[in-house]
């Protein structure tokens, strides 16, 4: 099933899965014209005036024009319209267009609202940066704001809202990355009054709405607080229950480790990031079944220091030690408190040479992605310097550490309107679902809001993550058939058609509807010399 | 009354002496028809609630389990983990389920020893999320949750 197309709604699903590439506007062309969205503008204004010359002119002209004028190619709609404009112009020697005193009223400051009809700008979108910036010449008067009706033509779009939101959104992220902070915060308001006319419970709606809040914080300068970590844990939690993303990226982790740690009796995995260790239990219960008899695990879980005292990494500790006990398992836990993953240093996590090690990062390491110095050379190497059995790795197959705000603003919003539709369709217990869209809100608001340093959610795609653990001295290990086998048969069990599983070169990707949304892989260390540096970890700071 | 009637009044069997009979024919049942018969009488109550039963029930789809696992080595994991009954109702139903409900089965070239594999590692996160109730809210137990919506066909 490929990417539904942009124009036509009746679904939910509004977005298509990628962003479209091409230049021509989606909506007239499935009406079969060909027009340019930067020509929307000009095709507008030379309807209306061709409109009003033929309400004004004799009829005999008017009826020439239907019968007698030759129109090659309708489909190009900009030369069509002008080819009769001018023709009823010549006939005509009146000036085809009345220049109204009011359109000089458009390019007033920017205090002014906004042109009052909303049709008006959301069907013209890149030409709306064209209105209202004084400084670029217009060649005509702006047409006055037109009745609804001489736009049908570009806005079919009564029942369509939805795209014209979604216009809305990338005009003010493109105001946004211009600078033009003053007209994206009226743009907001405006979406904000739009919002309220279309269902804002499922679909375009709800994701629109996100992107909204996330946007005029930028505007504003606020921000968002960020949540404490037993908040995040619980939405986290949340999160867990309601989709298969977090569980398919365990249970592959898991299958991938117990794969590589096969034949070994002690052995050593390092969590970058413990949450509530719901990743464990089903670890230590297949070591448990695992023939020959189980290892002796040791886990070392690394986490935010908890506030108030409580040591929860302890308490977490104490919960996996309680489930290997039931099932006879050698267990020894270890937590490590860091706030950023870049702040953990090797010898906090006592690796002893002769384990068989396995290090875990189930959507962590984008976070060490920031402005430079990038931690991610320098975790990289210390990891690998640890000369680990596997590393597994799972990210969001997503592009979000762009330099460019609209690209980021464009591919978050394509990607998180297909993880809520996703979400929309594999759960509809309340409060659980809104809870888990709360964690997702988390990350559309860092991705949106936050530059430098404060942004932690740069998603990256697969290659590049292949690229630097390449350079890392890393080389991929193949994820089996059973790690395949088991991701369908879990999928299977959310009880809804749309995700999917697919292979790619030894990696896993959890997709809806051919979207991948969740790559998994795993890496081993290179044989051969260590990268320059690697080696310097191993030193007591 | 005459000595005839008695006798045809007394039944020639009377399933309820022959334990290891009913034993045998509940061990032969599904899910559903074994809690039925849990709420005959207390005796067959005792026999149907009794994990071996069920476990015959979630191994039954194993024709030969591998040597390296044998179905005795899985009892102690699963009866520390809350038994079979509960294996059975959490997990493996809803499995099944969904299993029936998948003409198309391209996950199938996994064997029914995965599938019990799959249930036990999802039996294992209930029983961790069981164990101290450390999460606070009614969240605790619902990782599980998402088995017991129905299909959407």
């Amino acid at each position: 099933m490929g990417p539904s197309s942009t124009s036509h709604a009746g679904t939910g699903k509004l977005i298509p899965p990628f962003p479209p590439q091409t230049q021509l506007d989606g909506l007239l062309a499935g009406a079969g014209y060909k027009v340019r969205s930067s020509d929307l503008h000009h095709v507008a204004q030379r309807l209306e005036s061709l409109e009003s010359a033929m309400v004004s002119s004799p009829s005999h002209v008017v009826s020439h024009l239907a019968s007698d004028t030759v129109h090659y190619n309708p489909a190009d709609l900009v030369s069509w319209v002008d080819s009769l404009l001018s023709e009823l112009t010549h006939s005509h020697h009146h000036p085809s267009n009345p220049s109204s005193s009011s359109s000089s009223s458009s390019t007033s400051p920017p205090s002014r609202p906004l042109p009052v009809d909303l049709d008006d700008l959301f069907s013209v979108p890149s030409a709306a940066i064209n209105w209202v910036q004084s400084e670029m010449p217009l060649s005509q008067q702006p047409p006055p704001p037109p009745p609804p009706q001489q736009l049908t033509v570009v806005t079919t779009m009564e029942e369509d809202s939805g795209i014209r939101l979604v216009h809305a959104l990338m005009t003010c992220a493109e105001l946004v990355q211009r600078g033009d902070l003053h007209l994206a915060g009226a743009l907001v308001d405006e979406m904000t009054a739009l919002l309220t006319s279309i269902n804002t419970e499922c679909g375009i709606g709800k994701v629109a709405g996100y992107f909204i809040d996330a946007l005029s914080r930028r505007i504003v300068g606020a921000g968002s607080v960020p949540a404490p970590p037993h908040e995040t844990e619980i939405l986290y939690h949340h999160f867990y229950e309601t989709s298969p993303y977090l569980k398919f990226a365990h249970f592959t982790a898991n299958q991938a480790i117990l794969e590589a740690f096969e034949g070994y009796d002690c052995v050593h995995v390092i969590d970058f990031s413990l949450m509530h260790g719901l990743q464990w239990p089903a670890l230590i219960q297949a070591l448990a079944l695992r023939p020959g008899g189980p290892p002796l695990l040791r886990l070392t879980g690394i986490g935010p220091p908890s506030p108030d005292g409580r040591d929860t990494l302890r308490e977490i500790g104490l919960g996996l030690a309680e489930v290997a006990r039931s099932v006879n398992v050698r267990f020894a836990f270890r937590g490590v408190a860091a706030s950023r993953l870049e702040d953990v240093k090797p010898w906090m996590l006592q690796v002893n040479p002769n384990e068989a090690l396995a290090v875990n990062s189930i959507m962590q390491l984008h976070k060490l992605l920031g402005p430079d110095p990038t931690p991610i050379e320098s975790v990289l190497s210390w990891i690998r310097g640890l000369n680990p059995k596997i590393v597994t790795l799972v990210e969001q197959e997503v592009n979000h550490n762009q330099t460019g705000f609209l690209d980021r603003f464009t591919e978050a919003l394509y990607y998180y309107s297909t993880v809520f539709d996703s979400l929309e369709a594999a759960c509809q217990i309340q409060p659980d679902k809104a809870l888990a869209e709360m964690y997702l809100q988390m990350e559309i608001c860092n991705i949106v809001c936050y530059e430098g340093a404060a942004r932690v959610e740069r998603h990256e795609p697969l290659p590049k993550w292949r690229d630097r653990f390449n350079r890392a001295g890393f080389r991929p290990l193949h994820l089996g058939s059973n790690a395949f086998n088991q991701a369908s048969m879990l999928l299977m069990l959310f009880s809804t058609e749309g995700y999917s599983v697919e292979e790619n070169e030894g990696c896993l990707r959890l997709g809806w509807h051919s979207r991948p949304l969740i790559a998994a892989s795993a890496w081993q260390a290179s044989p051969g010399p260590l990268p320059m540096g690697a080696d310097d970890y191993w030193n007591d700071d | 009354m005459t000595r005839d009637k008695e006798e045809k009044r007394r039944p020639v069997l009377f399933i309820n002496d022959h334990a290891d009979i009913l034993l045998e024919i509940l061990k032969r049942l599904d899910g559903r028809s074994l809690c039925t018969a849990a709420c005959v009488c207390r005796l067959w109550r005792a026999l149907a609630t009794a994990d071996s039963v069920w476990e015959h029930l979630c191994l039954r789809r194993i024709v030969s389990p591998p040597p390296s696992s044998p179905g005795s080595s899985v009892r102690p994991v699963v009866s520390a983990l809350g038994g079979y009954r509960r294996l059975y109702m959490l997990c493996v139903r809803h499995l099944l389920t969904r299993l029936d409900r998948d003409p198309g089965g391209r996950w199938r070239t996994s064997s029914a020893w995965d599938e019990l594999q799959l249930s036990l590692s999802l039996f294992c996160v209930d029983y961790y999320e069981r164990l101290g109730g450390r999460f606070g809210d009614t969240a605790a137990t619902s990782s599980l949750m998402f088995l017991c919506k129905p299909v959407n066909v």
